[in-house]
């Protein structure tokens, strides 16, 4: 069978458009928000979000038949909580920099509603490798809206691209400035709305 | 069995897993990460002094090397007599010497005062006329990003350079953070001990002013030292 018919490729696909966690299902804004003044904490969050949305799907996949139904939230939340501590203990050993400058959002991530939500509405309903692909899937779709936010705002905001400075030197002395709007909160706020409406935009055609 | 246990000896079983797990990566990691905490108080006893640009990274090696090169890590007694390692007493308190060419250029405070949420750990290099300060940063803190999280930023820090721990007439003030901005709240007289604060953060800006006053004055001892211009490392055949 062709990669591109295979139901791993469509729910991937899937997720990164027609129900993309952040414009679609509008869940986890409050880190997106936080961590795309720059590409570089967007990239490294994306990374941990999926690997632990992902790993999360699995295990809990491969437990859903063992737990019992009256206590399956706190299951779901003690999974996630337990990668993401170790996601974060690995960041702090690994990449202490850019740990510092994500500070608590990486432990945040305990609380992002994508994972616990796909936990609950796709994991303990689907045997382990769909679940899997599903985290991945989810996990893309909401890197996909980061790393479009923060190429923004650190382009905007201050200029520069993973820390490279990229506007020219000359167009700062024609007078044009960095809009300082996108470093802080709002901005990001602004980004993320018109990204939903413009997909809604084209989806609703 | 009945429904209970079994939920209660899944969830003992979920319980041990996680924790064995969580040890097994803490203690695992641990080496790495104390490392990299250790090389980051250097890196920030080295910004306190300018010596490191803000923007830039820099290896871990040339932060070693930035460090053993120029700074000293000694220590104060009581009186304001400065030990090294060897000599040092119970009550002795550390304090890092910036030296160029044998010459004390600035002495750097190990700050640890309390804060809104968590203590507040940084470091105030202070000049060696025993009152100018010479920089200030923070390392490692619990207060609110956006609010009191703003002491990290190198806004809230540079306005600490140039400023004066002592007043007009020579006594100890220590520096503190003003509500609100120094030149419309605070008297000109006594505007080079204080920075402006940070907005919707004024306990930070409270607990932070008396944390540094307090250890300020612990230090007075060896800071008097430095403004009769004495201060020198006493060694055992003194």
């Amino acid at each position: 069978m062709k990669f591109t018919r295979s139901q791993s490729f469509k729910a991937i696909v899937a997720a990164l458009w027609e129900s993309n966690p952040i414009s679609k299902q509008v869940l986890g804004i409050c880190s997106a928000l936080a961590v795309t003044v720059q590409l570089n904490t967007a990239l490294v969050m994306s990374m941990a979000l999926t690997f632990v949305v992902a790993f999360s799907n699995l295990i809990i996949s491969l437990m859903r038949k063992q737990v019992p139904r009256n206590i399956r939230i706190i299951v779901e939340v003690t999974v996630i909580a337990t990668l993401v501590i170790l996601a974060d203990e690995f960041l702090k050993a690994f990449m202490y920099h850019i740990s510092k400058q994500l500070s608590v959002f990486v432990g945040l991530i305990i609380t992002n509603c994508i994972v616990l939500g796909r936990a609950e509405t796709y994991a303990m309903t689907h045997p382990p490798f769909r679940s899997f692909v599903d985290g991945i899937a989810n996990g893309l779709g909401y890197s996909s809206v980061l790393i479009g936010v923060a190429f923004l705002r650190e382009l905007l905001g201050s200029g520069k691209l993973l820390g490279f400075s990229v506007v020219p030197a000359s167009f700062y002395e024609a007078g044009y400035q960095n809009m300082g709007l996108m470093l802080l909160a709002p901005g990001a706020f602004i980004i993320i709305g018109l990204f939903v409406w413009l997909q809604h935009a084209i989806l609703n055609k | 069995m009945s429904d209970q246990i079994k939920s209660l000896r899944f969830a003992a079983v979920m319980c041990f897993v996680c924790s064995m797990l969580l040890a097994l990566a803490s203690s695992g990691l641990k080496g790495y990460q104390e490392k990299n905490m250790f090389i980051d108080k250097q890196l920030n006893i080295l910004k306190s002094i300018g010596l490191v640009d803000e923007g830039q990274t820099y290896s871990s090696d040339r932060i070693e090397k930035l460090f053993s090169d120029n700074i000293q890590l000694v220590w104060v007694e009581r009186n304001g007599r400065i030990v090294d390692q060897r000599d040092k007493g119970q009550e002795s308190l550390p304090i890092y010497l910036y030296k160029d060419k044998n010459m004390i250029k600035a002495y750097i405070v190990p700050i640890n005062s309390q804060g809104l949420w968590g203590r507040i750990f940084g470091y105030l290099a202070i000049k060696n006329d025993g009152s100018t300060i010479f920089g200030f940063t923070v390392y490692k803190h619990a207060e609110t990003p956006g609010l009191g999280g703003e002491i990290e930023k190198r806004w809230f820090q540079k306005n600490f350079i140039g400023k004066k721990i002592l007043d007009k007439q020579g006594r100890f003030v220590s520096i503190s953070i003003a509500k609100g901005k120094v030149k419309q709240r605070i008297p000109k007289a006594r505007q080079p001990n204080f920075v402006d604060g940070i907005s919707g953060a004024t306990f930070t800006g409270k607990f932070l002013s008396s944390g540094l006053k307090d250890i300020l004055l612990d230090y007075e001892p060896v800071a008097i030292q430095f403004r009769k211009n004495r201060a020198k490392i006493s060694s055992r055949t003194n």
